[in-house]
């Protein structure tokens, strides 16, 4: 199999045109077009940190505070989703489990499993790799599934002095996780798993 | 489907060469460009990504799509989509109340970024849609300046988030279900439908056939 950078034809990675001086601007939709996305593994590593860091507050903090005739009551992501087994509605604390909890953390470890196999050099496992990124990619965003779910339940609960619900400062911070890991996964060009030593020669503006 | 071989010499102009070949985005094997009959997907043998498809009546389609999409997000953001009452007191809601509840409680990032992830980018997104697709319609052809247009649309397509807002708010239903009397709005049934319109439309629209009727900027 040859590749197009073997031929010094570089892809667009919007639109597919293949420019034959790159790096340069594609001259069908105007995206800078390289070999390989430039310092691609440095960005990645800049948002992931990013977003673990913000992960934490995300997750300490309470996400919602409930004030009621009965008191206050400020859930974290986990709190929240033991409340819901609690309630026996268990579709929905595995829903929000999985969004909040389970997603999340296995981006991350598999964005970090992804650039140190680039940054080793393997060989191997690409297609389980590009199936990896690619599930990543498209799973990522729907994180954000509790960020929805506590502004519409700020707006909904608000019965003044009966009940009302107000967002905790933790969502804040979970979103932004959510954000940056996107960012993460978006800036992984997925043609270095595919990449070898041997055809390195082009690599002018590779890391 | 034919791999690239180096006896074969590489035209010189850009448009010869990408008339005669193309190569997969994702590990950048080069092939020599098939002709694609209709519902023909072109995968690469190397990591079986589809590189290129040829789907029919792709333009019709996605455009009649998009003005459903545009005309039900309209109505998804002008009425209100949940309300509760409980011991006579009601509350009704809508997809702007979302966003402003979180700036009243002081989140302006938090709201901006929801404004940008529920509204504004998909409405941007269906509109430049619109116009790429809706000039080739027209026209056979675009010009470069829809090039552009496409990209910001596709660009813009992991950072629209109405499906996901759909899973929130009835994830919220359930929550909220036991303890007051919820019922839905018109912007509720407005945003289910929208949501199946948009996920039809990511398999009803071909990017290969969109980005060659378009032309290049000389
Ligand atoms: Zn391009
Ligand atoms: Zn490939």
């Amino acid at each position: 199999m040859r590749t197009a950078r073997e031929y010094g034809l570089a892809v667009c990675q919007s639109c597919g045109w293949l420019v034959q001086d790159a790096p340069a601007r594609c001259d069908r939709c105007g995206r800078k077009v390289h070999f390989r996305n430039p310092a691609s593994l440095q960005k990645v590593w800049a948002y992931w940190l990013a977003g673990v860091i913000a992960y934490i507050p995300g997750n300490t903090y309470p996400i919602m505070i409930t004030k009621s005739v009965a008191g206050e009551n400020a859930a974290t992501i986990i709190g929240g989703v033991l409340t819901l087994i609690h309630h026996q509605s268990y579709l929905v604390a595995g829903v929000v489990f999985i969004a909040s909890i389970v997603i999340p953390v296995s981006k991350f470890l598999v964005i970090a499993w992804l650039a140190l196999s680039i940054q080793r050099g393997q060989a191997t496992g690409e297609h389980t790799r590009l199936h990896a990124y690619e599930a990543t990619e498209f799973i990522g965003r729907w994180s954000m599934v509790d960020v929805f779910v506590v502004a519409a339940l700020a707006a909904l609960i608000q019965l003044g002095a009966l009940v009302s619900i107000q967002p905790g400062i933790g969502i804040q911070a979970f979103a932004l996780s959510v954000i940056f890991t996107m960012l993460s996964a978006n800036a992984f060009d997925a043609r270095l798993i595919w990449d070898r030593e041997q055809d390195k020669e082009n690599d002018d503006d590779n890391l | 489907m034919s791999e690239f071989h180096a006896e074969n010499p590489l035209p010189q102009s850009a448009d010869d060469l990408n008339a005669q070949y193309i190569a997969c985005p994702h590990c950048d094997s080069l092939y020599v460009r098939p002709r694609l009959s209709e519902n023909e997907k072109l995968e690469c043998t190397r990591c079986h990504s589809i590189i290129m498809t040829n789907k029919v009546r792709s333009s019709e389609r996605t455009l009649a799509a998009m003005i459903g999409a545009l005309i039900l997000y309209g109505v998804a953001v002008s009425f209100p989509f949940l309300s509760m009452e409980r011991s006579g007191l009601e509350n009704k809601i809508s997809v702007i109340d979302c966003i402003s509840v979180l700036w009243t409680n002081q989140m302006y990032l938090l709201s901006i970024a929801l404004a940008l992830l529920i509204v504004v980018l998909p409405v941007s997104r269906i509109l430049l849609l619109v116009q790429v697709v809706g000039t080739i319609r027209v026209n056979g052809r675009a010009g470069w300046r829809n090039a552009r247009a496409l990209r910001w649309a596709q660009f813009l397509e992991p950072w629209s988030m109405a499906e996901i807002f759909m899973i929130g708010v009835i994830v919220s239903l359930v929550k909220v279900g036991k303890m007051a009397n919820i019922t839905v709005g018109p912007s509720f049934i407005a945003l289910t439908v929208l949501i199946v319109l948009l996920t039809w439309t990511s398999t009803a629209m071909c990017r290969s056939t969109t980005w060659a009727a378009l032309e290049r900027k000389q």
